[in-house]
């Protein structure tokens, strides 16, 4: 089996800053502390994982005054050269904007935005998925993060289509939470972060999907990154790591309990940049 | 009631973006039109739709906060454009043409609502009113409405009593069972009466012709007709009729020819002339009966207006157009139900004055004659395909007239 067609090199951003100096999501209390020295070998861990299943794995510098920046999947979107920057919707995060457009600006991507007035929290919130008939859809979740309204405009400028779907359940509060694509027929899906609609639009896209339990989800095992075969979680509850072995994948974990302090798993801390959403 | 419209555009077929939020319209209890449905041919083309709500202001207020939410947003209605008139009796360029429908023009952030709905009309601000001016009645300093931003026309609602509606489903046929359609017709003016409405009759001269005239007479000394808009011709042969026994110079009562007649209705003219007036004429007892005779005693108002065809004619005829028009108009606020009985040419510009809600009746044996009247914009127009003469006694004995 091929796997994943896309996945193969990644953008991070070491932790050096990182901590849970505000709360923006459920899983966020200030007043628990970040054991430093613990994240950060997390996080070399799982670029030594990610290199080791063959991924590229480049990073940007961090930023003391964005500590969130560690979590690059919601720098934007990537579609070949071009680069959809994230408009976020918290106040706190709202200074990564500008280094991720100059960090992809500068590696010559093309970089085009969304409307101000208009949140959407890239990678995060909207995931591809490229079924067998070839014609790769964009997923993309609302609600909490990004805005319905942002996606049309988001299809106008990486002129692929995308399915919107709500997102319900405010511990699942980005898209990558729920839903992770394995190949063309498979991806792992929480569907209790989806209102019935955004159900109704999976089970029509993913011929087969790796429905989750509610603990299941709530683990994290969603946010995993795929590269080719190889599936690293943050945490692997049993059930949904036979299925993935029965499938054929190599389940690797990886763990990043501190990240998950601040509501960030595995694909949280990464950003494709090989994705291509237009043939 | 207001209304509103949002659009919503994307994947939204695929994404079931749209089933959500007509369920969620549906949920609220509020009644919604597709106004305007693009689908992608392709699957990653977009889809557009455009969704007009109607219910209480709040009601929407708050569907339209939740629809935001799914990405469906409310239209703007744009900036209304004010510009001076600058000529009397000519509007600036580009002047927002009217419609008969209700329509609003948002002036410093407040909805008016524009009085005298009339179709091809301007709209002119003063104050905190908007109302329609046709152009000839336009002064220097007038402030129009230019452009269609921050103008909303409201569609028609259902009309009160649907039932009649239903019935002739607006179709013109002369296949509809006659006796049914009278009842009908009397239930409306019925209710227009109770409502306080006015009832107006637009009378052509074939409602002399074919022996109506008498029944109109009844129906105004009853009460059921409260404005009466004609031309010279169904005056002159009411008159005629009354004074002669003739219509057109043929005796109402044989049927014949009568010798010399075809000059009765010129002569008939002249002496109305000669009494300066009908009011005059029928005063001074030379009218004693008939339509004409009946607005007098009454004190039914009437409009004549002129054409080019006319003999004479008679003194009350306006034979300024714009000026009769005008009259007209004046008569108009406040009509729940208009009748045109065989007029073709006084039908349609009368239905040009009226505004969409007023329910008209068109009766007039020549299918072309409603046909017409709707091809004109007055889409509220029904018809009734059948002799005006025994459409009127039975309508007349129908309402006890």
């Amino acid at each position: 089996m091929a796997g994943l067609a896309w996945g193969r090199k990644y953008l991070m951003c070491p932790p050096h800053h990182f901590g849970v100096l505000y709360e923006i999501n459920p899983w966020m209390h200030a007043e628990v502390a970040v054991e430093h020295d613990l994240a950060s070998r997390q996080w070399t861990d799982l670029v030594a994982t990610l290199r080791l299943a063959g991924a590229e794995v480049v990073t940007m510098d961090p930023q003391p005054e964005v500590p969130d920046l560690v979590f690059t999947a919601n720098a934007g979107i990537v579609n070949g050269d071009q680069f959809v920057p994230s408009h976020f919707r918290h106040p706190e995060r709202q200074g990564e904007t500008e280094i991720d457009a100059a960090w992809f600006a500068e590696l010559g991507f093309r970089v085009e935005r969304l409307p101000a007035e208009l949140d959407h929290e890239g990678a995060g919130d909207a995931l591809p998925f490229t079924p067998e008939s070839g014609q790769t859809v964009l997923v993309s979740g609302y609600s909490f993060r990004s805005d319905a309204a942002a996606i049309p405009e988001l299809g106008r400028l990486l002129g692929c289509p995308i399915k919107a779907v709500q997102l319900v359940d405010p511990r699942l509060y980005h898209l990558d939470l729920t839903f992770c694509p394995l190949d063309e027929r498979r991806a792992i899906c929480a569907p209790t972060g989806w209102d019935s609609y955004g159900r109704t639009v999976i089970e029509a896209l993913v011929p087969e999907p790796l429905w989750l339990e509610e603990d299941e989800a709530l683990s994290f095992c969603a946010n995993s990154v795929v590269v080719g075969t190889t599936v690293v979680m943050p945490t692997t509850p049993v059930r949904v790591g036979r299925q993935l072995e029965a499938w054929g994948f190599t389940v690797v974990e990886s763990p990043v309990d501190e990240f998950l302090k601040a509501g960030g798993g595995c694909r949280c801390l990464t950003l494709s940049l090989d994705t291509v959403l237009t043939p | 009631m207001a209304t509103e419209t949002v659009t919503l555009s994307g994947h939204i077929v695929d994404s079931l973006l749209l089933a959500k939020v007509l369920d969620t319209i549906v949920d609220a209890g509020v009644t919604y039109e597709l106004v305007q449905v693009d689908i992608g041919r392709t699957n990653t083309d977009a889809s557009t739709a455009r969704i007009k709500v109607d219910g209480d202001q709040q009601v929407l207020d708050r569907l339209i906060d939740e629809l935001q939410l799914h990405g469906a947003n409310r239209v703007s209605p744009g900036t209304t454009t004010l510009v001076a008139a600058d000529t009397e009796g000519v509007l600036p360029a580009g002047f927002y043409s009217t419609t008969n429908l209700d329509t609003d023009v948002l002036v410093d952030d407040q909805w008016l609502s524009v009085e005298n709905p009339e179709m091809d009309c301007a709209i002119v601000i003063t104050d905190d009113t908007a109302r329609t001016v046709p152009m000839h009645r336009v002064r220097i300093g007038d402030r129009i409405v230019v452009g269609s931003g921050g103008v909303r026309v409201h569609a028609p609602e259902t009309l009160r009593g649907a039932s009649v509606f239903e019935f002739m489903s607006s179709e013109v046929s002369s296949e509809k069972p006659k006796a049914l359609i009278v009842h009908k017709v009397a239930d409306r003016i019925r209710a227009a009466r109770e409502a306080g409405l006015k009832v107006l009759a637009v009378c052509g001269p074939a409602v002399v012709h074919t022996g109506g005239a008498p029944d109109i007479a009844r129906l105004v000394e009853a009460g059921w007709i409260n404005v009466l808009f004609a031309g010279n011709g169904f005056a002159t042969h009411d008159i005629e009729s009354n004074v002669l026994g003739t219509s057109l110079g043929v005796s109402l009562a044989e049927g014949t020819p009568t010798e010399g007649g075809h000059s009765n209705h010129l002569r008939v003219i002249n002496e109305i002339r000669r009494h300066g007036s009908i009011a005059a004429a029928v005063e001074a007892g030379y009218v004693r009966d008939g339509a004409m005779a009946a607005c007098v005693r009454n004190g039914v108002p009437f409009v004549l207006g002129g054409s080019i065809r006319d003999d004479g004619p008679l003194p009350d005829v306006i034979t300024d157009t714009a000026a009769a028009a005008d009259a007209m108009r004046a008569h108009v606020p406040g009509v729940g139900v208009a009748l045109m009985l065989a007029s073709t040419l006084h039908a349609i510009a009368v239905g040009n004055c009226l505004p969409a809600g007023v329910e008209t009746f068109c009766v007039d044996i020549n299918q072309a004659v409603v046909t017409k009247l709707a091809d004109r914009g007055s889409h509220q127009a029904l018809g009734i395909v059948t002799d005006v003469g025994p459409f009127l006694g039975h309508l007349a004995d129908e309402l006890g007239a």
